[in-house]
């Protein structure tokens, strides 16, 4: 009996390591390679739980998620000759698990170092051939997609990998550029400003001149109207002296004479020469 | 559980299985801690069968996890998608079998680009170069984004894309560029914030769908955008030589409104003087004349002595106010009167306003003359 037991505490854990190693899970975001002392069995797509024989086979994991290559950030030249400097990435993931493994040995880090390569050419090339302006803006989607089909065919055909998706994260202007598009920058702002104190200044003197004109024309018009109103009182005081005086002109001459005598003559203060001769002196000269 | 917690309390109750699985127990117990009185084999056996027995039952209850509300389960069976389980508790097969990753639905997570609010060191880049970017017309811009998103396919969030945050910070920067690439800079910093955001997510959406990464942005908003610093003074310039423009404007506006409404005012004195005028000089016309008409008609009733005596009180009124030199013409002697010093002796005591007090002094204005005329007038009209 004791046997049995110490047979039992011995065999079971024989029996577990045994059931183990023949069996394997591929996880949902893997596939792997069966491989049987070296060479490939079977490859294996689907996750799940599987079997394999101890110690002959042995079973390589893939991961079959989409990876990023981060490029690193590398200066290319535009066609007139100005440095950019270039940051972009790429979505691949393992299409071809054989030949992914039969070119890489397995390695994503070494998938990555080989396709960076590739994109980087041929981002030179693209770059090359084009102006900045056309690089930032008009041409970049046509840029994007021409690498990713010239990194299709390569990554495909040589190392089972299939690219979702290249796209430049950043293009920058080298330093010393970026100094000169500073320097435009500024120069156009002050411009701008200039501009738009003139043009305050200009609708400022518009402003300003159109409401003199207006206090002008105002003033002028009721100065017109003003002298017309006037008129009106001289000639309407005309008539009525003139239909008046007319009744006896020589009366009118009399009585006006001693009306400005009176106004005009004998204030304190004036002195008067007079000659006895006169018509007012009559009496006061019995000569006469 | 019920032998668990009182293993000794037997009862008739308690099934015979269970009553041999604690009898058991207890031998083995016994035999384990009582003194190493050799137990019977079977007991030994029963002993391990117990063993056996609770660590299946806690290995099955292993197997129980609860989901929260905002969470989603997602259990894989060797590794393999098995099912999606929303909220509550729920039992799936135990380790080795099953596994569960309970992910966040409901929580809106932040990317930053451009800067660092939460501190997020999972990637690398400084700021500014993730910031600064080219217009199309090759200006620069510094531009933050804030994205926000959540998980919105647990499946394709878990299992697609390696690292699927790192992605979306990716898709952004990388569309960010391409949208302002496309646009001026006048656009991006002034009215086009809001179409820029709203490309930006529309954009990132489109490529994040491409990846299946299973993640949603539900809001991208511009932070800032602002040019370099290293011009900001000059854009800031702009900025105030905009106000200035309006001031100047608002100067001249001020101007012109104050001195309109004071010209139409002036106009309005100037008609008001004209026709006080005209007033004043038909009144005046009408009174002197029908003055005039009434002594007239005195005047015809007896001619001579009427003239006489009004030619008489007019010259006496006159000359008695004023200082008098009377000199017989008959002699031929030259006399010297000193004027000059008459006149100043007789201003320096009288005031001047006595002589206009009688008049208005627009009507006046033509009665009025200098002395030195009014000297000259006398002796015409005396002769």
């Amino acid at each position: 009996m004791k046997k049995i037991n110490i047979i039992l505490i011995v065999l079971i854990p024989i029996i577990f390591i045994l059931v183990s190693s023949s069996l394997y899970t591929v996880n949902e975001t893997q596939v792997a390679i069966k491989l049987r002392l070296g060479e490939i069995v079977s490859i294996e797509l689907e996750p799940g739980l599987k079997f394999k024989t101890p110690f002959v086979n042995n079973v390589v994991f893939f991961d079959s998620r989409i990876q990023t290559l981060d490029s690193v950030p590398e200066a290319f030249l535009t066609v007139e000759k100005k440095n950019v400097i270039v940051d972009s990435y790429v979505k691949w993931r393992i299409m071809d698990v054989e030949q992914f493994y039969l070119s890489t040995g397995g390695s994503l880090a070494s998938a990555n170092l080989r396709l960076a390569q590739n994109n980087q050419d041929a981002l030179r090339i693209e770059f090359s051939k084009r102006t900045i302006n056309e690089v930032v803006s008009s041409q970049r989607e046509e840029i994007m997609k021409n690498v990713k089909t010239k990194l299709e065919k390569i990554a495909e055909s040589e190392y089972g990998i299939e690219i979702w998706d290249v796209r430049i994260k950043r293009i920058e202007l080298a330093q010393e550029v970026r100094n000169s598009v500073y320097l435009r920058m500024e120069t156009e702002r002050n411009g701008l400003a200039n501009k738009l104190r003139s043009e305050g200044s200009e609708e400022a003197e518009k402003i300003q001149a159109f409401a003199e004109k207006e206090r002008t024309i105002l003033l002028a018009n009721a100065y017109s109207e003003s002298e017309k109103i006037r008129g009106e009182g001289d000639a309407k005081s005309a008539n009525n002296y003139a239909k008046a005086y007319s009744q006896d002109a020589e009366f009118y001459s009399f009585h006006r004479s001693l009306e400005s005598y009176r106004k005009s003559i004998g204030y304190q203060g004036d002195i008067l020469v007079l000659n006895p001769d006169s018509e007012f002196f009559r009496h006061f000269n019995p000569k006469n | 559980m019920a032998n668990n917690q009182n293993p000794w309390g037997s009862s008739n109750q308690t099934p015979p299985e269970l009553d041999q699985v604690i009898k058991d127990f207890k031998n083995k117990f016994n035999a384990v801690f009582g003194g190493g009185s050799s137990g019977k084999s079977s007991s030994a056996r029963g002993g391990i069968k117990y063993l056996i027995i609770l660590a299946i039952l806690v290995w099955l209850l292993s197997g129980i996890y609860i989901v929260d509300p905002a969470e989603r389960g997602v259990v894989l069976r060797f590794g393999a998608f098995q099912e999606v389980t929303s909220q509550g508790p729920h039992w799936r097969l135990p380790y080795p079998i099953e596994q569960v990753y309970k992910v966040n639905v409901e929580r809106i997570r932040a990317a930053e680009i451009g800067f660092r609010n939460i501190q997020n060191s999972s990637y690398g880049g400084n700021v500014s170069s993730e910031s600064l970017m080219l217009t199309k017309d090759e200006n620069m811009v510094d531009v933050n984004l804030a994205v926000q998103y959540k998980v919105a396919d647990v499946k394709a969030y878990l299992f697609n894309v390696l690292m699927p945050e790192l992605t979306l910070s990716h898709v952004v920067q990388s569309v960010i560029r391409q949208v302002v690439g496309d646009n001026t800079m006048d656009y991006v910093l002034t009215t086009g914030r809001e179409q820029v955001a709203q490309d930006v997510k529309t954009g990132s959406q489109a490529l994040l769908n491409l990846y299946q990464t299973g993640l949603l942005i539900t809001a991208v908003t511009m932070q800032d955008a602002q040019p370099p610093i290293q011009v900001k003074a000059a854009f800031d310039d702009v900025v105030k030589a905009r106000e200035d423009q309006q001031r100047y404007i608002n100067e001249a506006n001020a101007y012109a409104n104050d001195i309109l409404p004071k010209a139409r005012g002036a106009s309005q004195r100037i008609l008001a003087e004209a026709q006080a005028y005209r007033s004043q000089v038909i009144s005046k016309s009408d009174g002197e004349s029908e003055r005039f008409r009434l002594i007239l008609g005195e005047y015809l009733k007896a001619p001579e002595v009427t003239r006489e005596r009004l030619y008489r009180e007019t010259l006496e009124e006159v000359l008695s106010k004023s200082n008098k030199v009377i000199i017989d013409s008959s002699t031929n002697a030259l006399m010297y009167l000193p004027i000059d010093q008459l006149i100043n002796s007789s201003r320096s005591t009288t005031s001047s306003t006595s002589r206009q007090s009688n008049y208005p002094s627009q009507s006046s204005q033509s009665f009025q003359s200098n002395s030195g005329t009014s000297i000259l007038r006398s002796r015409e009209v005396l002769r």
